[in-house]
């Protein structure tokens, strides 16, 4: 490895302007521990953004959730911002991802940048319908993270700083599920579903769906399918065998894609069960 | 580079390259009770304590130590001075090789920190990052059980 420098950036501009005087050959570092197991062999200068000012959770005005690139997972986990927000349900994600100690220093933004095909956190934020924004050279930029996740996004921030995370408010609930060969593992497969009832009827639902071995997508059929209808169990059970039906599976070293279909339809209905248990406030 | 940190209380001013990580500073540095057993975050028996947070070493850069508080094992007790947690796993017969004793040490105490009271459910929760291929946890869950106990009648520091 032919790490020769490391910085540690005092404020956004700073990092933006070391990572463009690299021209390809830095890298930012949050908490590491996706740097840590191989930075890759052009990397020559690591700079640190953990002093950089872009900490911090907090509520905005229309009760959405505000979260800073550099919050780590288990500050998420234990803050009483997202305990306060959809009931705790992100603090049930961290809850899944990883290890206390990974957690404590494994970052938003890292998490947000890496997207590994497997990851959890990339699945939940889809579904919540997360924006990020970053700055890069010219400006301060803002997309729904399912739109930038299909843009070159690895290329955006080799030139630029991811700053923040905004989560939306939603009158219902969410539920996530992860199937993985042991706590501490990786997803098999995950999926985060949301649900809002207006007068009996779903007025809104969102589905995603993750490990499949692909990256988390929403599953939009499935959404319309509910939408408009009474959450029934046999609803439920529906829209499960229909996510299997509309997901994109492949085989990969952990599960085979027959599996990954077969598996689909019990997660997806369990996870709108709690949904739709908690948003009619008998959870 | 140089960086300044604290460790185990004492100050410490030393050259570190800047790809290196805390796993193999620590190591330097003498604390040989710093495990190296996976080095891709699986495993536990690297994990120390930065600022009162377990953090795994192999996957921290040294330079995130720059101003910041380590702790591990060597920092909680000696074998002349063993710490109240120690005494709990020899007591309980929670070691065997001892490759895990470490880490698992370092997160019991972090538990017991913010929680002197852990339900075995919740000893379990905070030692789930550790592997232990010897004990079968059991014994482990007991020691930290029993560390709790004593720290509650204040035989602690
Ligand atoms: C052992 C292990 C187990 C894991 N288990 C899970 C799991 O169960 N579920 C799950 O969802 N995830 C899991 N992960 C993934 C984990 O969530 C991410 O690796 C972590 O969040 C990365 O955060 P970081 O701050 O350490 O990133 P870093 O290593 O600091 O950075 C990762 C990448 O993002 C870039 N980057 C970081 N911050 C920014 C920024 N603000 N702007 C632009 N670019 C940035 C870096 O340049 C780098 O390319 C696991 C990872 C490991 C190592
Ligand atoms: S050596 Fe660090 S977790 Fe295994
Ligand atoms: S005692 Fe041998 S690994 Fe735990």
């Amino acid at each position: 490895m032919a790490i020769r420098r490391y910085h540690y950036a005092r404020d956004v501009d700073e990092a933006l302007s070391l990572l463009l005087a690299y021209e390809g050959r830095g890298a930012l570092l949050a908490g590491g521990v996706d740097l840590a197991r191989g930075p890759g062999t052009d990397v020559e200068g690591l700079i640190d953004i953990t002093a950089a000012g872009l900490g911090g959770i907090s509520r905005d005005a229309k009760k959405g959730l505000v979260i800073g690139a550099t919050v780590t997972l288990e500050e998420i986990r234990t803050s009483r911002e997202a305990r306060d927000y959809l009931g705790g349900f992100l603090t049930e994600v961290m809850r899944h991802v990883a290890t206390l100690p990974l957690r404590c220093m494994a970052t938003l933004g890292g998490a947000v940048v890496s997207a590994h095909p497997w990851a959890d956190i990339p699945t939940a934020l889809i579904a919540l319908g997360a924006e990020v924004a970053w700055r890069n050279e010219e400006r301060e930029e803002r997309a729904p993270l399912e739109e930038l996740y299909r843009r070159p996004f690895r290329a955006i921030f080799r030139r630029a700083v991811l700053t923040e995370v905004r989560l939306p408010a939603w009158g219902g609930a969410f539920a996530f599920e992860k199937v993985s060969r042991n706590a501490g593992d990786i997803a098999l497969l995950n999926c985060a579903c949301g649900l809002g009832v207006k007068d009996g009827k779903v007025a809104w639902a969102r589905v995603a769906v993750g490990a499949t071995p692909y990256r988390a997508a929403r599953l939009t059929g499935v959404e319309e399918l509910l939408v408009g209808e009474s959450p029934s169990a046999e609803l439920l059970a529906e829209a499960g065998r229909k996510a299997a039906a509309e997901a994109k599976v492949g085989d990969d070293l952990r599960a085979s894609a027959e599996w990954r279909r077969a598996v689909i339809p019990a997660l997806v209905r369990r996870a709108l069960e709690r949904a739709a248990r908690e948003v009619k406030g008998d959870a | 580079m140089k960086v300044y940190f604290e460790l185990n209380g004492e100050q410490k001013y030393v050259e570190i390259k800047p790809g290196e990580r805390l796993l193999d500073l620590l190591r330097r540095l003498g604390m040989k009770s710093v495990k190296e057993g996976c080095r891709t975050g699986e495993c536990g028996s690297c994990t120390v304590l930065l600022d009162g947070r377990p953090v795994r070493s192999c996957l921290t850069f040294a330079a995130k130590a720059k101003g910041h508080r380590i702790t591990t094992l060597e920092g909680l007790g000696s074998p002349e001075d063993l710490h109240p947690l120690q005494e709990a796993f020899l007591e309980t017969g929670a070691i065997q090789c001892g490759f895990c004793t470490p880490g698992m040490i370092l997160v019991a105490y972090h538990l017991l920190s913010h929680n002197p009271d852990p339900t075995p459910e919740e000893v379990r929760e905070a030692i789930s990052g550790n592997l232990c291929r010897c004990t079968g946890y059991a014994k482990i869950v007991d020691a930290v059980l029993l560390a709790a106990e004593r720290k509650r009648k204040g035989d602690w520091r």
